[in-house]
């Protein structure tokens, strides 16, 4: 359609350049920083109106906006686009599993046990639910199913850390919306290590891969991060806590991080969690405690909340698939909200079930994940990983505002004036 | 809508409540956070040490000791009342402090707890409902009457420099350090019924004047009226309101001991009270405290002469010696005989750390742990 829309243009530059010496052949493809810039622009603009007119999470008009100009629609954001914000989309993931990692407390969960009960319900619980909806009614064989079902147990930890910021979310409802996403995250991936070997085992005869793989993926990812960790504070020790320079140290190392796991095929959003984690662990001089990284990474995040709008596989849509996708989210809703309703976590009932609800969010990293697993087996993966793609496309849109719902009833987000705010 | 004053209920002389407003931090930065309503909600206690109840915002937590004799008791509730929320905040995930102004908060973030009470002061007062997010100790003295409550309204404002002095803990403010001892008092005095109480003789002449403020729409209950020490007819005491929340509870409770022991000496010794010359320096005297803390000099007005708050708050201390030891609190006084000579006050600590740290995440951090752990305490054998 871009093409047809262009062809007088381009017919028109090209008589132009017979004449004009200095002009460049016709654009065929837009330049990596204007599309950057484009597509920063048309998220915030969508964000901004959602949240303006309707009260909408600004992350719904970002994906949106992705959707809207993605290759499943009008096709003005190409695949090879995509590909193209591919390392700006993966940075901007990259800092919000810090930043998620960095807020996993062990020492808390440690000292209270209700919460690391209720934790390890809502982890078993999901997991089951979903593996057993998706191989018992959907049909899927029990390699896609766990595979679909490791992929979509987790909360999404970026859209929780965006909702939380834009209604600047205070209390213990947020608290635990923050640590069960992070630990859901944690258990997602080791669940979709162990997963990616068995659907080695699957489809290939090929054991000493089947092994090493899942290794590659989780050593390597602790290996990077612990490296990345000692860098960070051996360089930020030499400096003023919570100085510009630290920042810089902390961002730079982080995508230090996601450039040596994208060089390694280690996934980046495993690698980062990590070095989140492990930087909140081991930083007992709390050097980097008190270090936030830059506003600035929340435009990274309108890129990435675009390019996984865009990414959502909506052309390939089926009603069968989305009704099981729905069915999915169903299911997995109620183990997550019975879980915490069940095991608690020191809290009264009623709030149990708004933690439950603020954890339903699914999104870029399932998204990533699934891909993931497409990628290893192009042919099969894409067909059978479009249940979760489903889920997570549904819940793209929907998490955000389930989740705001789930602060704002708890009573926890500031009362704002949202003209007044800047980006999320 | 207006109520009418309480009568004055007789309580027991001399016997003490102390109230401490205290800090609920992030565990992450230390900055404070929204948790009272959360912490109460959640809190399984008895009220054995006294009350835990919320304050204007959400980032304050107020403890209440219940009525004792001796400040061994009032002691042993606050280290009872400190480790019932330390418990419950770490389950939280929250962390609870002392001081009188958190260093590096930004007040247009703080939230209003709810209530019609909050509601009601946040719209009379505006922003200043959310810059009154300061701590503070308030020392209840039991008294026989209201007469008698009047009367130590009256004959115990001199002396509050020195209980400012000694309670001195916010010397930071906004992440600046404020060159002030205790700057808590500037956001208090924002207030418009804030400062001293007027010159009244007895509980029938207070009743006149609070009518008065009543009738002119100033004032429509007592807990209007701001002032550094007022009665409380409900609890038939006088309140000391000056103190900054000292960084922990055992110098909380020491500063109690110097209320009770002072009380007493001036109602045995019932010395002439020389008010209005009083009144014109109090403001002064007040300011000098907040600023320069023991190293301040105060007019004296009937010597006409300017004089050290430390050499008279030594001389206090000395005078009070045979009350102390009648009311069973000697061994409190001591503590801040101590900290008279060596300069250990409160503010100048955090600033000291601040100087080690150079940032006051972590000076904040330190106090917090301070806070949790007990200190030295000359309990009576009784209460060990």
């Amino acid at each position: 359609m871009i093409n047809d829309m262009l062809s007088p243009a381009r017919v028109a530059w090209e008589d132009l350049q017979e004449r004009l010496f200095f002009l460049p052949p016709f654009p065929e493809a837009l330049d990596s920083l204007a599309l950057f810039s484009m597509l920063l622009i048309v998220g915030l603009l969508f964000g901004e109106w959602l949240r303006a007119r309707l009260g909408w999470p600004k992350v719904i008009g970002y994906v949106l906006a992705g959707t809207l100009f993605g290759p499943s629609v009008l096709g003005w954001i190409s695949i090879e686009a995509l590909a193209q914000t591919r390392p700006i989309a993966d940075a901007a993931l990259g800092l919000l599993m810090l930043e998620i990692g960095r807020r996993l407390d062990l020492r808390w969960l440690s000292q209270h046990r209700d919460l690391l009960r209720a934790a390890l319900a809502e982890i078993t619980l999901s997991f089951t639910a979903i593996f057993l909806f998706a191989w018992g009614v959907v049909g899927l064989i029990p390699a896609w199913a766990a595979a679909a079902a490791a992929v979509t147990m987790a909360s999404a930890p970026a859209v929780v850390l965006l909702i939380v910021e834009e209604a600047n979310a205070q209390g213990q409802v947020t608290e635990r919306v923050i640590m069960h996403t992070a630990l859901s995250a944690a258990a997602s991936f080791v669940v979709f290590a162990v997963v990616v070997g068995v659907v080695h085992a699957e489809y290939s005869d090929d054991w000493l891969s089947l092994v090493v793989h899942p290794l590659w993926v989780v050593v390597g990812a602790l290996i990077i991060a612990r490296l990345m960790v000692l860098l960070a504070l051996l360089a930020a020790s030499r400096l003023p806590k919570r100085s510009l320079a630290q920042i810089v140290i902390l961002v730079a190392t982080a995508l230090l991080a996601v450039g040596i796991a994208r060089t390694l095929a280690v996934p980046v959003f495993l690698t980062l969690f990590l070095m989140g984690a492990i930087l909140s662990f081991s930083d007992r001089e709390r050097t980097l405690s008190y270090t936030n990284l830059p506003e600035g990474h929340w435009l990274l995040a309108i890129i990435l909340f675009v390019v996984v709008g865009a990414s959502l596989p909506w052309q390939d849509f089926a009603w069968l698939t989305g009704l099981q996708a729905l069915g999915l989210l169903l299911v997995r809703a109620v183990a997550k909200v019975a879980a915490l309703a069940w095991a608690g976590g020191g809290l009264a009932s009623a709030r149990r079930v708004l933690v439950g609800i603020g954890i339903q969010p699914l999104s870029a990293t399932a998204v990533f994940m699934a891909y993931e697993i497409a990628g290893l087996y192009p042919e099969i993966g894409r067909s059978s990983l479009s249940l979760p793609l489903f889920a997570a496309a549904i819940m793209e849109l929907t998490g955000p505002a389930l989740c705001r719902f789930a602060l704002v009833r708890a009573g926890e987000t500031a009362a704002t004036d949202s003209r007044k705010r800047g980006v999320a | 809508m207006s109520q009418a004053i309480a009568e004055f209920r007789q309580s027991q002389a001399l016997t003490l409540g102390v109230e401490l407003e205290l800090q609920l931090l992030s565990v992450r930065d230390l900055d404070l956070t929204r948790g009272a309503t959360d912490l109460l909600g959640s809190m399984d206690y008895d009220g054995r040490f006294g009350e835990i109840k919320l304050e204007i915002t959400e980032s304050m937590i107020e403890v209440s000791t219940l009525p004792r004799t001796l400040v061994d008791g009032i002691a042993a509730d606050l280290v009872g009342l400190r480790q019932t929320l330390v418990k419950q905040c770490a389950r939280n995930h929250i962390a609870v402090c002392g001081g009188g102004t958190h260093p590096f908060h930004r007040w247009s973030e703080r939230r209003i707890c709810p209530g019609d009470r909050f509601a009601e002061i946040y719209q009379r007062y505006g922003y200043l409902a959310k810059q009154f997010t300061v701590f503070g100790q308030h020392i209840h003295v039991g008294c026989a009457s209201g007469d008698d409550a009047i009367w130590l309204t009256q004959a115990l404002a001199p002396y509050m420099p020195i209980f400012i002095a000694l309670s001195a803990s916010s010397p930071f403010v906004d992440g600046e350090d404020t060159l002030f001892q205790s700057a808590r008092l500037n956001a208090v005095s924002a207030f418009p019924l804030s400062g001293q109480c007027p010159a009244l003789r007895d509980w029938a002449e207070f009743i006149e004047h609070f009518s008065f403020l009543q009738s002119c729409g100033i004032a429509r209950s007592i807990k209007d009226l701001y002032w550094d020490i007022r009665p409380k007819p409900e609890f038939g005491t006088v309140e000391i309101r000056v103190c900054d929340t000292p960084l922990t509870v055992e110098r909380a409770a020491a500063l109690a001991a110097l209320a009770q022991g002072l009380v007493r000496h001036l109602l045995r010794t019932r010395p002439a009270l020389n008010t209005q010359q009083h009144l014109h320096v109090a403001r002064y005297n007040k300011f000098q405290a907040c600023r320069y803390g023991l190293d301040a000099r105060i007019s004296h007005p009937i010597g006409l002469r300017q004089v050290s708050l430390r050499q008279i708050a030594g001389e206090l201390l000395v005078v009070l010696a045979e009350d102390a030891s009648e009311l069973g609190c000697s061994a409190w006084l001591e503590l801040l005989d101590a900290s008279l000579a060596v300069e250990i006050s409160d503010a100048n600590w955090l600033r000291r750390r601040q100087a080690v740290h150079g940032n006051l995440n972590d000076v904040v951090r330190e106090a917090a742990t301070r806070f949790g752990r007990a200190e030295r305490m000359p309990l009576a054998e009784t209460f060990r």
